[in-house]
């Protein structure tokens, strides 16, 4: 038993949330959290569903940048001519999430704020009481490692490191007002908090793209060629500035930003770096070193496509 | 609970819903339309798919109150009467299924898909059935069978 609303403003969101002191969800398009619910993951009385919230501008592509709603559909944006035309990583990326039903209903701010997964934590209630429940769950230790102290849950958003790659910020709406922030500051490298500079009863209103890059590359590794979420997703970007922004996600907590001069950048200091920075354990289908290893593969497979030409 | 009008097959009906409830569950279990099957219950399978205002959603991941004040339409109502629709007539011309079971979310999921690619190829089919397991046939059969009827509605 709880409520529902169904808000036809941010503005009027935002004041059912602040009534509904801290038990409640928001749900956009709702596909990842409605299994939350089912799972007894996600127990909040109140659901607030953004999905009737209309945006003004859904795509915006003026003078070579992007501005795009939040409540955008994930198929919206990969059948996007403009999207395809100017930012076709981001299509790209966009076409890799899910099935082509769900990305009807999917948003591409929920993509960006999905929750992170384990193969420990998104299960029903009965695997998890059967197995001994995990530290974000109701138990106390971490069941991938045995440790106390840390949660390596993976984030697996595919349009994320796209946009991560492309510079993107974001506009983020809470009681206080909108504030602008850069998308790779919203992740923090934890499994439990993954989230930061995000209020409870904020809301992701708006993405934008400063500039559309010289070149890109994208790659998803998963199971099935549908459905999966990721295993490995990498995307990359070269911009007008000859700078290099490749974004790792899947791996690790939060994607993984590499940032480098295209032209001081060896593809030795590049594996060095990814390695350094993935905080990888065996919590997904694929074993962590099979993982590993496709990281290098795909690292190398973007170096030779963008420094062969 | 809260009491609903939902609008499914073009009959409207009253009905008390509990808020976190899904629109599968609603149309199963209090409308009695079972031809919606269950199945994986968490957005995998895609035998749940029904039509929210012409789009195809899967009703295991549909809130209920979502669908107030839209059109609904199940597998019970993509007929005319007797007569089935060309993606059924060729599902069953083609053997497109054996348990029958997957068969109302792949219905679902190529009804509007072909309205609105009239001439699609077998890679395209099977990229927009992705979604929609089958765990007796292999596809084949099933992508042929949707072929059929796309010919059949383009003629």
């Amino acid at each position: 038993m709880g409520n529902y609303y169904h808000p036809s403003s941010i503005k009027e969101a935002l004041r059912l949330a602040a009534n509904n002191s801290g038990n409640y969800m928001y749900f956009s398009g709702g596909t990842d959290l409605q299994i939350y619910r089912k799972q007894g993951l996600e127990n909040s009385e109140t659901i607030i569903d953004l999905n009737a919230i209309e945006a003004t501008e859904r795509i915006l592509v003026k003078n070579a940048s992007l501005q795009m709603s939040a409540f955008t559909f994930l198929e919206e944006i990969s059948l996007s001519k403009d999207i395809q035309l100017h930012f076709p990583l981001l299509a790209q990326a966009a076409k890799s999430v899910a099935t082509p039903v769900i990305r009807k209903t999917a948003t591409i701010g929920g993509n960006i704020l999905v929750n992170n997964r384990c193969t420990f934590y998104n299960q029903s209630k009965e695997w998890r009481q059967a197995v001994g429940s995990c530290m974000r769950d109701v138990g106390d230790i971490c069941q991938v490692t045995g440790g106390k102290n840390k949660c390596y849950s993976r984030n697996v958003s595919d349009t994320a490191p796209a946009l991560i790659a492309l510079n993107a910020s974001v506009v983020v709406h809470n009681q206080e007002g909108e504030e602008e922030i850069p998308l790779k500051d919203l992740y923090s490298p934890d499994g439990i908090i993954f989230h930061q500079h995000l209020d409870k009863d904020a809301i992701l209103k708006k993405i934008n793209i400063p500039e559309k890059p010289k070149t890109w590359w994208f790659k998803k590794l998963r199971l099935r060629k549908t459905l999966d979420f990721t295993s490995l997703t990498l995307a990359a970007v070269v911009d007008n500035k000859d700078i290099v922004r490749i974004c790792i996600n899947g791996m690790s907590m939060s994607p993984i930003l590499i940032e480098e001069s295209f032209h001081s950048l060896s593809i030795e200091n590049l594996l060095k770096q990814a390695r350094k920075n993935c905080k990888t354990v065996d919590n997904d289908l694929m074993p962590m070193k099979y993982r590993k290893e496709m990281m290098n593969v795909f690292l190398k497979q973007w170096w030779s496509t963008v420094y062969s030409n | 609970m809260d009491k609903v009008e939902l609008n499914v097959n073009g009959f409207s009906h009253t009905v008390l819903v509990d808020s976190s409830e899904t629109i599968l569950d609603t149309l199963r279990n209090r409308l009695y339309l079972t031809g919606t099957k269950k199945c994986c219950d968490e957005g995998t399978c895609g035998s749940c798919t029904v039509h929210l205002d012409g789009k195809p959603v899967l009703g295991c991941l549909t809130p209920t109150m979502r669908c107030v004040g839209k059109k609904i339409v199940t597998i019970e109502g993509i007929s005319a009467g007797e007569d089935l629709h060309p993606v059924q007539k060729h599902l069953v011309k083609n053997l497109g299924l054996q348990c029958g079971f997957c068969t109302p979310g792949v219905v679902m999921t190529a009804v509007p898909y072909l309205e609105n690619n009239p001439d699609p190829s077998i890679d395209e089919i099977k990229n927009s059935l992705s979604g929609n397991l089958c765990r007796c046939t292999g596809y084949k059969k099933i992508n042929e069978a949707i072929q059929s009827a796309a010919e059949e509605m383009n003629s």
